[in-house]
């Protein structure tokens, strides 16, 4: 006889017991971050029939033939690319909007605008000393502005290269351990839980890389993965149980630069490219804000030195340093404002050099340039703002169209529990009347 | 085809939904809340840009409503000295009208030109008046006093232009005159002035030998052609007045445009806000209450 009823009960059994664990498994992992749903795949155990047993029933049950895994590569795949683009323009985005805040909550358009005013509000006066001290306090006011608007910008630019640097740190790490997973892969079976449990591991290190560069993706059969950084032309990362080093050099400036294993690398996606494009923007933006300051001081400057003080003095620069980093009051009393005429007497009450100066500041109109500069990147935050979100929209649909296919259901498995716990009691309802047969055979004799 | 929702799916879903909801809320709150539709330039750059503009004009017409302020009250202390002025002169008509008649004694005439030397200092005085900032109110950019008193002799020490005031839109006035503008005038082609007048005819009547009928006569004649000058003199301080009054008028009208436009560009309409507020709160409650439904709904829940 080559079928054993009571063999074909327990195999039937424990192919119902592997697949309640799974189940179990699944329900206990139902919010596990990466955790993608397995399912048992139970095949019949059967012989085909043998010499002189042409027709003999040859049953030995049922086994879990593999454990499968429930992945798309397709929606992976997407995944890893739509978050690349959401975390570049992220912190791109993040680096404008520091900038922003940076040239706007200082008020230096204001204090431009105070500084213009007390210059006018002389004008009516040239020799009262109030009125100086007034004025000589707004310049003051104006350059503490330009140095808060500096530091500011600086103090976003360390925080973008401080992110970048950490970034390129988790890069490295999640390279080694890639590595490392492909060393695994290589060796697990085919459809082993072990198999399943790297392979979950990998595709959530695959997506965090993308998070940081944009990442192309090669698949072995056997589940290896070789990486590139930068896109498919890019360079490689990850082959086999190899892991090249990405490294970060910033120049002077403040802008940073990438390279895989020495070789420069240009990257397009990921937070690491986001923080390139704002620091880039950064340094644009430090550059013109710093033009401001410098015109402003170099106008104000030639004029004082084109007139005389309330002493009769010729008078000297009102403002030092360069740059709005730099720049700083260097008169010390309000007398020093040069507003008469070359030449003139002390106490003269002559403000012609003081409209020469307003004249000259009107056409530089250091107000409009700074509006200029404020609406440039206020609207270009406002761009980045909707294309961020447009890109956010995609990278969350694509996340829950992953979830949907590979997250785990409850009701279905709370379906499964049930049907796998039915089969276990008929398999072992199966064995029963395998006894009950034995023991009816038994009687006879 | 079957659509595999699974629970972490949904859960995202809900919560995702329902975070972008509050934000709105959150958003619409504050705008009601601060009265600003615009809290970052980003918002709106076009409009921030254009409200910068707008609180920069706001801010030097401040600065030009002060220079129209100060030119006002020079002016007006001006015009009062111009009065001032203009009744020493009758009064000094009337004392020369006297002394031309031929029928005081010496010392009556002593008397008028003692009275008529104390109006000439008084004149003196009202000259060198300062305005409101303690400079020379007719001394031009002099940095001292308009006229200097030598020994008997006045003489002006002041400069030749005054110093205009900017009212904004490109516009000056000028808040005063200078001394010869107002006290100096030609009798009979000889330039002369109200002080030399003056202190003529007071020593001529108190007898420094000259012909004291003759003095007063002469005297008069002077007097007609300094009043004049003194009149013509008010009516362009009173012209300039006017035309304080008239860019005092424009900026106020100027402020308001500028201050309805400002309120168009940056001011959350209270209506419109409210309501988007309570469509969106409604909104947030419906989906509350279903996310609420729908995730009691478990089939682990009807298994005993």
């Amino acid at each position: 006889m080559a079928s054993d009823l009571l063999s074909i009960g327990a195999s039937g059994a424990k192919a119902a017991r592997a697949a309640l664990d799974v189940t179990a498994q699944n329900i206990a992992n139902a919010s596990s971050t990466g955790y993608v749903r397995r399912s048992v795949q139970i095949e019949e155990v059967a012989a085909a029939g043998g010499l002189l047993r042409a027709n003999d029933i040859s049953l030995s049950g049922a086994r879990i033939a593999s454990l499968h895994r429930n992945a798309d590569m397709f929606r992976q795949a997407e995944v890893r690319r739509t978050n690349s683009d959401v975390t570049r323009s992220a912190s791109e985005l993040e680096g404008l909007q520091n900038i922003e805040t940076s040239l706007e909550q200082s008020g230096v358009y204001t204090s431009i605008v105070e500084f213009e005013a007390s210059l006018q509000r002389l004008a009516t006066d040239a020799v009262d000393s109030s009125l100086r001290a007034a004025a000589l306090a707004s310049a003051d006011a104006m350059a503490a502005k330009f140095n808060i608007a500096a530091s500011s910008i600086a103090t976003a630019a360390e925080g973008l290269q401080f992110d970048a640097t950490s970034d390129v740190d988790q890069a490295n790490q999640v390279g080694r351990e890639l590595a490392r997973i492909n060393l695994g892969l290589a060796r697990a079976g085919a459809g082993s839980s072990d198999q399943a449990a790297l392979l979950d591991r990998r595709d959530l290190l695959l997506e965090q890389l993308s998070g940081v560069a944009d990442v192309s993706t090669t698949f072995a059969a056997d589940g290896t993965v070789a990486v590139k950084l930068g896109g498919a032309a890019g360079a490689t990362f990850v082959q086999g149980k190899d892991a090249a080093t990405l490294t970060m050099t910033s120049a002077a400036d403040g802008t940073i630069a990438f390279a895989v294993g020495g070789a420069a690398l240009t990257l397009n996606g990921g937070s690491l490219a986001g923080a390139q494009a704002g620091l880039a923007a950064t340094v644009e933006y430090r550059t013109q804000l710093d033009a401001v300051a410098d015109s402003i001081a170099a106008t104000v400057n030639t004029a004082q030195g084109n007139g005389a003080d309330l002493t009769g003095a010729t008078g000297t620069a009102m403002f030092s340093g360069s740059g709005a980093a730099g720049m700083a009051l260097a008169l010390t009393s309000g007398s020093q404002i040069a507003a008469a005429a070359s030449g003139s007497a002390a106490d003269s009450r002559d403000s012609t050099n003081l409209a020469v100066l307003r004249a000259d500041l009107g056409t530089l109109d250091p107000a409009g340039g700074m509006n200029m500069l404020l609406f440039d990147v206020s609207s270009r935050v406002a761009a980045r703002e909707l294309t961020h979100e447009a890109l956010e929209t995609i990278a969350s649909s694509a996340q829950v169209s992953l979830q949907e296919q590979a997250g785990v259901d409850l009701d279905t498995e709370a379906a499964n529990l049930i049907r796998y716990q039915q089969a276990f009691q008929a398999s072992s309802r199966a064995m029963q009347v395998a006894t009950e047969l034995f023991d009816t055979l038994v009687a006879i004799g | 085809m079957t659509v595999n929702l699974s629970t972490s799916a949904f859960y995202a879903k809900a919560t995702g939904q329902m975070t972008t909801l509050r934000g709105e809320a959150n958003e619409l709150q504050e705008q009601v809340g601060t009265g600003q539709r615009l809290t970052r330039s980003s918002e709106d750059p076009v409009a921030a840009a254009r409200l910068r503009t707008l609180s920069r004009s706001d801010r030097l017409a401040e600065i030009d409503q002060t220079g129209s302020d100060t030119a006002m009250s020079e002016l007006e202390l001006v015009d009062s000295a111009l009065g001032s002025m203009a009744d020493i002169v009758f009064r000094v008509q009337e004392l020369a009208t006297q002394a031309a008649t031929g029928t005081l004694s010496p010392a009556q005439r002593a008397a008028l030109g003692v009275e008529v030397a104390d109006l000439r200092s008084t004149l003196v005085t009202i000259a060198n008046g300062e305005n409101g900032a303690g400079h020379a109110l007719f001394g031009g950019q002099g940095a001292g006093s308009a006229y200097t008193d030598n020994a008997g002799i006045i003489t002006y020490a002041g400069s030749a232009t005054g110093k205009a005031i900017d009212l904004g839109d490109g516009q000056q006035v000028l808040p005063s005159l200078t001394g010869p503008e107002v006290l100096e005038f030609q009798v009979d082609g000889a330039p002369t002035d109200l002080f030399a007048v003056l202190g003529t005819l007071a020593s001529a009547l108190e007898g420094d030998g000259t012909d004291p009928v003759a003095a007063s006569q002469a005297a008069l004649t002077g007097l007609g052609a300094g009043l004049e000058k003194i009149t013509t003199s008010q009516t362009i301080i009173g012209a300039r007045m006017n035309w304080v009054e008239l860019m005092d008028d424009r900026r106020t009208t100027n402020g308001e445009l500028r201050a309805s436009e400002t309120e168009q560009l940056g001011s959350a309409d209270l209506a419109t806000t409210l309501s988007r507020l309570q469509q969106v709160m409604t909104v947030l409650e419906a989906s509350q209450a279903s996310f609420v439904q729908l995730s009691s709904l478990s089939l682990f829940s009807q298994l005993n």
